[in-house]
């Protein structure tokens, strides 16, 4: 425990060890402590080892901005790859693991390649990959290998996510001082606020300067009576561990809630969440989301033991560890001082290079006081150290420009630090559009704080660039104020003393990279740790012309990775403005996209997993199904019986076995799933006279009819029998997938173009149950159970339907088939669906009844030459395409859709690709769905392509296989003995097929009129 | 007619299933105590009528009063509990009329009757839906896992049509709980869903008669 103090307002709990292990080496730590706190506390300075070049790296932050410190946390099904070390809080018996380093961290093989580094500049990939293409597939290989972090889990997640909505009057990001008092403001006025933080505990900075006094009391006690009043508020709700990662449109914030991953394994509640993803709605929005330190760029700034001056303190502060003892802080600005001071009062040796040529008299004083050395004027030009910092370089600045004008003496460290200033966490206002202006005198990118007021956005404290706290709370009750005023409320503020004891603060140097007067042939000065760019490579980007700064982003790989560039952007923004001789806003900054941390697949899947990943729509009679062995198949969002196979046999065997038994006795398929749609009014005969190609003036009550349903292109969208129950009463049935669609169709018709004809429709999908009886023994088992149905085949004919009962059940029975054969199809109140197929089952017993899927539907169907909308149909085909001029209506008086665009030169040419069957001159190949169509086994090419196999399969009715598909000019072909020859393509093999008549069974129709 | 059989109606005896039947809830259910944040059970095999008209049409709302004993909601999202059953405003030309099973064939003949002459629909959907009731001191939070929809916005007297995961369901509010109407087929996502989001809160299965 080298590093850790006693510290008064430290947030650890050392009456708590706890007990860890990192990289296979157990560790001691305690409550309160991250995972960094707690390895630097330990004195582990190489954590790390760099994307590139292999060289060893440490942790340079305390939070989600941290580059290097990559870890895999938990083993197993529970492992996580790549997590912040900064911010994985420690519980008792975590295990820790680096994500690179190998054959170790201490030693990396490709730190032999960094050697060489000379020799991989930015663009290396594509500079020495790109020839010969065909070695592609290795390079990349290598390249994978070579990449990348952590370990995916491979083991199924035991754990659980979801997701919650939240509708607020005002969402405050950032529990931070600013966030607290605009929540509190806010809170107080009586809205309902909902505040988001993603630390353990709220506080944000002030957590690390805890002695600062506001309104007379430390910083640690202001913010305890600000959340104490916060929590007694009915209205005010706050979530920690919360990190809010994504702005969306209308003020939609999605944030993810860690809620197990900081305790040990043994408190972990099984019922509860892993992570839970927040989806807050918010008519106003807060962003209190502060700012990151930006480090300056020098020298061998990347070795272990270099950080952010902010994290240097935070350590101390919050965490009561030491970095080391002899530390040196680089700076530009004022904003170290404070932390350099408590450093000092710690019994820490502090010596502090201001680049600037002045420095605040009061904290020149304060550290002279403390012994603190101050170089004034001078940078650090190279950081030497073998492994971690053991010393600095420094150099004379120039007064006006960012040169050395001579060498500086050699000081030892063992912790050195810097700042560069402050970069506002702007992510969140960008998310949705908004953009950050550069602010020349703060030297960052700000947003203003009501400058998205109209869009209900408001900032307050470091983001708007305001970094002193005494005027960023009172700025902060000026925008709160500005925001309750134009809600129509006041602002009440009593109580609250926003006064601090801060020093005035100085003006900064603008400086981001140091000069060490070497013109680029210095030591390695990094941007960008994690993906290991140099102020070189954005200097070698420039002169190969790459002029936009998004261009120069991804030739060097500038902000990518898991920090997104947290510490590297502005630093890049500033080195490419210089090089290509522009100012900081002409360049701009990249796009700062969602999601502003890494987000688990798991938070974002919530509880869309499993079985309720996607509906499961589900028939009456599924239990039955599964009774009898089903399979299913998904259709739509239906779960359909496949097919019913019995032991031993597979789905050939099923299925054949199936076709067999309906097509030479009786079979039964649940037809439940197809859309129906009861249809009213006077108009209703002409409605459907418009909606469908073919005409329903005549269909008399009592009748079916099969429709096709046309889309304004002419093109069949779907099909279906609808049936006449009265002149002003028609029952519609549409594809089980297309249910939906066509009742939007109908309702957008009706309601945009039409509202004249009196017409009302209501989907009744599920409100029936269709068993479809089907085979030349239906209307034996139909009769054991049905009495007040005449079932004569002169009193009920084929496209008749009867009401009745059966079984005891108020029943309405059409004699429709899709199969070609006598078939009854009966149609209950769901609420009897399972009990009316088990009674059909039991009535066809003597028959042998067999139940069948939808595999069996499709075989029935193809043989008798009807389409399925969607398999023999894709949206290009009209009905004289599929050969059935008969059901569309041409001489209709009033036109119905499509059918202006069937008279267009293109569809009403006679040559193109047509529906025909297929067959095989071997009738033992069953031809491959989707196969090219083509004139010859010759395959050189150009080979013509005619059209595709869109249904085939093998008919044990038949005794061999059989396909339909599309061939251009199919129909005159079919009829032309010596053209009627075509080739099936697939996989390796041209299989000779012959064009003929898609109906391969019955074409009279002497099975289903029996 | 055939006569190959003769099949005496007598012999058989229907059975009804819910939607939620495949679920074995009344096995399941329990006394609600405070053990638990959340409750819920099916109210299974209620009468559901599917009703369309123009409400703007005095004639088609005075006779839908006259047929109901009761006024049509016609303010959007309005509601009305009536003594057998309820009246949910979807649309501005649609509403959902529930009641005992029992009831609905009397209800449905009341309306035919008095809306023959009157541009509408009446149909019987009773196979085609089902409700259950959720409650406990919980049962906001989990709502709030399953839809967007702004429950400080759901008054009693007000139903809404919205998204359940990726379904959708009409609610209303009524007594302290919350009243969920969904399609039968969709009865497997949504109770599967509603376990799934109401596992922290810890779930039971209501006793029927307890207040439900």
């Amino acid at each position: 425990m080298s590093n850790r103090i006693s510290h008064k307002n430290s947030r650890v709990d050392l009456n708590r060890p706890l007990t860890f292990t990192f990289d296979g080496q157990s560790y001691q730590g305690f409550a309160g402590d991250t995972l960094a706190s707690a390895l630097l506390a330990n004195g582990v300075k190489v954590v790390a080892r760099s994307f590139k070049y292999g060289r060893p790296r440490g942790i340079i932050g305390s939070g989600a901005e941290e580059p290097n410190a990559l870890v895999q946390i938990d083993v197993g099904a529970r492992t996580t790859p790549d997590l912040k070390a900064t911010q994985v809080e420690l519980y008792d018996g975590l295990v820790a693991g680096r994500t690179s380093g190998w054959p170790s961290l201490a030693f990396d093989l490709k730190s032999v390649g960094g050697k060489f580094s000379r020799f991989m500049p930015a663009g290396f990939y594509y500079k020495t990959f790109k020839w010969p293409t065909k070695l592609w597939p290795f390079y990349e290989d290598i390249i994978r290998r070579a990449a990348g972090y952590g370990k995916s889990p491979i083991e199924a997640d035991t754990e659980t996510y979801d997701h919650q909505h939240h509708h607020v009057d005002l969402l405050v990001v950032g529990g931070g001082a600013t966030g607290l008092l605009a929540a509190l403001l806010a809170g107080r006025s009586g809205l309902k606020v909902l505040l988001v933080d993603d630390q353990s505990e709220l506080g944000g900075y002030l957590l690390s300067m805890p002695n600062i006094l506001i309104g007379g009391v430390s910083a640690s006690t202001w913010s305890a009576n600000i959340i104490n009043e916060l929590q007694s508020l009915p209205n005010v709700s706050t979530l920690s561990r919360t990190t809010a990662f994504a702005l969306h449109d209308m003020n939609m914030i999605q944030a993810v809630e860690l809620l197990q991953d900081h305790l040990p394994h043994a408190a972990r509640n099984n019922a509860q969440r892993r992570e839970r993803l927040h989806r807050i709605r918010a008519s106003k929005v807060v962003l209190a989301t502060g700012a990151f330190e930006r480090p300056l760029v020098f020298g061998n700034n990347d070795l272990p033991g270099i950080m952010t001056a902010s994290a240097l303190t935070t350590y101390l502060n919050r965490y009561g560890v030491a970095c080391g003892k002899n530390a040196v802080i680089m700076t530009s600005n004022d904003l170290v001082y404070q932390g350099a001071v408590d450093l000092a009062e710690a019994g820490i040796t502090v010596t502090i290079v201001d680049t600037r040529e002045q420095i605040n008299p009061e904290w020149a004083a304060k550290t002279n006081q403390l012994g603190i050395k101050v170089y004034v004027g001078y940078g650090i030009s190279e950081a030497v150290g073998s492994g971690a910092v053991q010393g600095v370089q420094l150099v004379k600045l120039g007064s006006l420009k960012n040169v050395v004008t001579a060498k500086g003496p050699y000081v030892p460290c063992d912790v050195l630090a810097s700042s560069g200033g402050l970069s506002p966490t702007v992510h969140l206002f960008c998310h949705d559009g908004g953009r950050p202006q550069w602010d020349d005198a703060r030297l960052a990118f700000v947003v203003s704080a009501n400058g998205r007021a109209k869009d209900g956005i408001f900032c307050v404290g470091a983001i708007t660039g305001v970094f002193a706290l005494q005027e960023g709370l009172a700025k902060t009750h000026d925008t709160i104020a500005e925001l309750l005023t134009g809600l129509g409320k006041t602002i009440n503020a009593s109580g609250l003393v926003l006064e601090t004891d801060e020093i005035a603060v100085t003006p900064a140097r603008r400086i981001f990279n140091v000069p060490d007067g070497k013109d680029g042939y210095g030591a390695k000065a990094f941007v960008d740790f994690q993906n290991d760019v140099a102020v070189t490579d954005i200097h070698l980007a420039v002169r190969e012309n790459y002029r936009s700064i998004e261009h120069i982003k991804r030739y060097t790989a500038l902000g990518f990775g898991t920090d997104q560039g947290k510490l590297s952007n502005v630093n890049g923004f500033a080195i490419a403005a210089e090089a290509l001789g522009k100012t900081i806003p002409e360049v701009g900054t990249t796009t700062y996209r969602p999601a502003y941390t890494p987000v688990s697949f798991g938070a974002l899947a919530g509880a869309h997993v499993g079985d309720s990943f996607e509906p499961r729509r589900y028939t009456a009679v599924q239990t039955t199904h599964e009774r009898y062995g089903a399979e299913f198949e998904p259709v739509g969002q239906w779960m359909r019986p496949w097919y019913f196979p019995k032991p031993g046999e597979d789905i050939h065997a099923a299925v054949n076995r199936e076709c067999l038994a309906t097509r030479n006795s009786v079979g039964m398929l649940d037809a439940s799933t197809l859309g129906k749609i009861d249809i009213r009014g006077k108009d209703v005969r002409e409605f459907l006279n418009r909606i469908y190609a073919n005409a329903w003036s005549q269909l008399a009550v009592g009748k079916c009819r099969y429709g096709l349903m046309l889309d304004e292109a002419g093109m069949v969208m779907d099909d279906g029998v609808t049936a006449c129950i009265s002149d002003t009463h028609f029952l519609m049935t549409t594809t089980s997938g297309g249910a939906a669609r066509v009742m939007t169709w109908l309702e957008k018709w009706h309601q945009t173009e039409w509202p004249e004809l009196e017409v009302y429709m209501t989907s009744v999908t599920d409100h029936w149950t269709t068993a479809a009886l089907v085979g030349p023994k239906s209307r034996e088992v139909l009769a054991k159970l049905c009495t007040d149905i005449d079932l004569s085949k002169e009193a009920f004919k084929f496209m008749d339907w009867r009401d009745g009962k059966v079984a005891g059940v108020p029943a309405r029975v059409f004699r429709i088939s899709f199969s070609g054969e006598l078939a009854y199809e009966v149609n209950v109140d769901a609420s009897y669906g399972d009990y009316i197929w088990n009674e059909l089952m039991k009535a066809g017993k003597e028959f042998d009844i067999t139940p069948y899927g939808t595999e069996t539907m499709h075989v029935l169907r193809a043989e008798k030459g009807f389409i399925i909308v969607g398999q023999d149909t894709d949206g290009s085909v009209t009905p004289f395409d599929l050969d059935m001029a008969w059901a569309v209506g041409m001489k209709k008086p009033y036109s119905f859709l499509g059918k202006r665009s069937l008279a267009r030169s293109d569809t009403s040419r006679t040559d193109r690709k047509q529906l025909v069957g297929l067959l095989p001159e071997d009738p033992n190949v069953v031809l491959k769905e989707g196969a090219q169509l083509i004139n010859s086994s010759d395959i050189t090419p150009p080979v013509a392509m005619l059209g595709h196999v869109t249904s085939s399969y093998h008919s044990a009715f038949l005794g061999r296989s059989i396909a339909m598909g599309f061939v251009i000019d199919g129909i005159k072909r079919r009829d032309e003995e010596g053209n009627n020859i075509v080739y099936a393509w697939a996989e390796g093999k041209a299989v000779k097929v012959k064009i003929v008549s898609y109906v391969f069974v019955d074409a009279e129709g002497a099975r289903h009129n029996a | 007619m055939l006569n190959s059989t003769t099949t005496n109606i007598s012999e058989f005896s229907p059975v009804m299933q819910s939607p939620l039947h495949p679920f074995g809830l009344t096995s399941k259910q329990e006394k609600v105590n405070d053990g638990k944040g959340v409750w819920a059970n099916e109210i299974p095999l209620l009468g559901y009528i599917s009703l369309r008209g123009n409400s703007q049409n005095a004639a088609f709302v005075n006779a839908v009063n006259s047929a109901l004993n009761v006024a049509l909601p016609t303010q959007a999202c309005s509601m009305s509990y009536t003594a057998w059953g309820s009246i949910l405003w979807l649309s501005p030309d649609e509403w959902l009329i529930t009641c005992k099973r029992d009831q609905r064939a009397s209800l449905q003949g009341a309306l035919e009757t008095a809306l023959a002459d009157i541009h509408s629909q009446v149909v019987d959907n009773s196979g085609g839906y089902t409700t259950v009731l959720l409650k406990g001191k919980n049962a906001s939070e989990v709502l709030h896992h399953c839809t967007v929809y702004d429950l400080n916005m759901l008054q009693a007297g007000k139903v809404v049509g919205t998204t359940f995961g990726k379904l959708n369901f009409y609610l209303h509010q009524h007594e302290d709980g919350y009243y969920l109407v969904f399609r039968r087929s969709f009865a497997d996502y949504i109770w599967r869903y509603l376990e799934r989001s109401a596992l922290p809160y810890g779930f039971g299965i209501a006793q029927l008669n307890d207040g439900l």
